[in-house]
């Protein structure tokens, strides 16, 4: 009778373990699956959602790529959407003609790369001196910095201009280069934030040995500080690069773009204000049959292409920076 | 004897050091001191002068004649142009700012949060990200028309939306006022990525550099992602918030329309008129960034969330 207990309670006990024992693995193995499940689908989530705003950026660009390369004959046939019927070449011939394309390439390519030197050079300086050798004096100015900013360059263009006429610099580039040589170049306010926080970022180990080992302050910022702002420089170098080529503005306010020395961005500007005129003045006009350039989808088409020819030579740097410059937002991050 | 003669040394070299930095925080300023004193210092007094006159332009000289808030009145009550006007285009561009701002900010900070974490093609999505950004210039946006001709040439093509987003929001029994601002954010997206361009790359560059070992100890403890973004990404990206606001904002007052407008009275000579109308647009940015510091330091936004 006893015994009988005894086995009674020990099966009931087996089974209660067994019961457990299984009730907590089934739990374990449905937190897994639930796990499993999870990971699934958010990276399926992500995956529609990158790959839709991808397909977002990269439409219109291969849209307009396509478009180009139809005849212009060929520009309201129903019949074409996407792959052209007859690929030509002539829609960029025309742009080319009416952007005064190599000569304005080479001058905005210049241009926007010396623009790119001096303006690494006066923000790079700027932003070691308000990160790294800060003082009462500089934590003031710093304000200034934010003030260069938020101030719109409108307000400041009129007496700017008559500054640089006051020193016969109106019409040339070296209006442009002083202003980034001054660190008041497109956006230097941004540029000198993004460094500061950069060198900020960096180790101060980094410094304290290298001042043990007799460096001065010079001698720390260019052999120590800026091979290891690498990152900071190759962001700040492309937008650089980048805002320069796309201005339109310092550039129209101080005339840059004349005759003898066209720039991409005025030219586009004005080729997209009147395309029959600067057809017509370029005798691209000749190239087509009336009935073609009679079409106002035409001009339009064609102020499309040359926009494209503009942005090209961007898209091909951007192609080969491209890597360094996603790698450089990865390896220490902008921001301290 | 010696002992004490070493830290002595150390400490004048280092108070030398501290005087040389002192120097050296000059000279590597001198350039950018210039440019502030002369390219903007200057300019900025001058232009703030210069709108309380009317200024005409003669030969070789400009005759200033003081028009007291005469400018400030024109501009904000009679300023008109072909399709619209200075106060209208302000108090648009006024509220746009303030109903997109948080919606570009909760944007990049999401695309920002999934292009930080490891999966396959993550190179390729990150270049594409900032196509915009290198794209996004005025010059091309002029000669685009907006995109015009791309659909004025679908359109001729009887090709219009292949998918009507508004009318499936309407029949789903959505208010009117929310279906246009969905679609509108839906419509606008590429500006949208243009304008999140440079906020994604600030965002990015602080969420990595959130210290790892904190993920790894929440990770440890069973924390979820989701967990993890509220709990330690956020906090530690929220003292950049306040940068990326700053920068959103004068990104979108620069493309406005407003600046359009200030161009062109400065392109027709009118330029006490453009004078003032930018102090009136410097005036709204600083009201609304004030608003901002304002809502930050009482939700205690932009504070580290660990004491540094």
């Amino acid at each position: 009778m006893k015994t009988n207990v005894l086995q009674k309670i020990q099966t009931y006990y087996e089974k209660k373990k067994t019961e457990i024992k299984d009730t907590y693995f089934t739990q374990k193995l449905n937190a897994k699956r639930k796990r499993d499940f999870q990971a699934f689908f958010g990276s399926f989530f992500r995956y529609v959602f990158l790959i839709g705003l991808c397909f977002v950026i990269l439409f219109p660009t291969i849209q307009q790529i396509l478009q180009a390369l139809r005849a212009p004959e060929d520009v309201n046939n129903p019949a074409v959407i996407w792959i052209p019927e007859i690929w030509s070449l002539k829609n960029l011939e025309l742009a080319v003609l009416v952007l005064d394309y190599k000569d304005a390439l080479i001058n905005t390519a210049t241009m926007s790369f010396i623009s790119m030197v001096l303006q690494l050079f006066s923000t790079a300086l700027a932003g070691y001196a308000f990160s790294r050798l800060k003082n009462k004096v500089t934590n003031v100015l710093f304000i200034l910095v934010i003030l260069t900013i938020v101030i719109p360059p409108q307000a400041l263009s009129l007496s700017q201009y008559l500054y640089f006429r006051d020193l016969r610099l109106i019409g040339k580039q070296s209006s442009i280069y002083l202003m980034n040589l001054l660190g008041m170049g497109i956006r230097s306010g941004i540029f000198i934030f993004i460094f500061r926080q950069f060198f900020a970022g960096l180790p101060k180990e980094l410094e304290e040995s290298a001042q043990i080992d007799g460096a001065g302050v010079f001698r720390i910022f260019f052999s120590v500080m800026l091979p290891n702002a690498r990152g900071a420089m190759v962001t700040v170098g492309l937008f650089s690069f980048v805002w320069a080529w796309n201005d339109a503005y310092y550039v129209k306010i101080f005339e840059v773009s004349t005759a003898d020395f066209p720039l991409l961005t005025m030219r586009l500007l004005n080729a997209a204000e009147n395309m029959y005129a600067q057809l017509f003045y370029t005798g691209g006009l000749d190239l087509v049959g009336q009935d073609v350039w009679e079409n106002p989808l035409f001009l339009a088409l064609i102020s499309n292409v040359a926009a494209l020819l503009m942005m090209l030579p961007l898209l091909i740097m951007y192609l080969f920076v491209q890597k360094q410059f996603v790698e450089s937002i990865e390896r220490t991050g902008i921001v301290g | 004897m010696q002992n004490i003669q070493k830290p002595m040394k150390m400490t004048k070299n280092i108070n030398k050091y501290h005087k040389q930095k002192q120097f050296w925080s000059m000279v590597f300023l001198l350039p950018w001191m210039l440019g502030i004193v002369f390219l903007f210092g200057m300019p900025l007094i001058q232009s703030f002068l210069y709108s309380f006159f009317k200024l005409t332009p003669r030969v070789g000289e400009i005759v200033l004649e003081f028009v007291g808030m005469g400018n400030y009145l024109f501009a904000w009550n009679t300023h008109v142009t072909t399709v619209s006007s200075f106060k209208v285009e302000l108090i648009n561009t006024v509220t746009d700012v303030v109903i997109n701002l948080p919606v570009l900010l909760i944007f990049s900070l999401f695309i920002a949060v999934m292009l930080n974490a490891k999966f396959k093609g993550r190179a390729v999505v990150r270049a594409i990200f900032f196509i915009p950004v290198i794209l996004n210039s005025a010059a091309v946006a002029t000669a685009l028309g907006g995109g015009d001709i791309i659909t004025q040439i679908l359109e001729q093509q009887n090709i219009g939306q292949l998918f009507d987003l508004e009318y499936f929001l309407v029949q789903t029994g959505l208010d009117q006022v929310i279906v246009g601002f969905i679609s509108g954010l839906i419509g606008r997206i590429y500006d949208i990525l243009a304008l999140a361009g440079v906020p994604i790359l600030l965002f990015l560059a602080s969420i990595q550099s959130v210290p790892k070992h904190l993920y790894e100890a929440a990770k440890i403890e069973g924390a979820t992602a989701y967990e993890m973004f509220w709990l330690i990404t956020l906090p530690n990206v929220s003292p950049h918030i306040i940068t990326v606001t700053v920068y959103a904002l004068v990104d979108t007052f620069l493309t406005s329309s407003v600046s359009g407008i200030i161009s062109d009275e400065l392109n027709k000579q009118q330029w006490g008129v453009s004078s003032a109308m930018s102090w009136m647009y410097v005036g709204s940015i600083i009201v609304i960034l004030l608003i901002i510091f304002l809502l930050a330091k009482i939700f205690g936004i932009g504070g580290s969330h660990y004491e540094n």
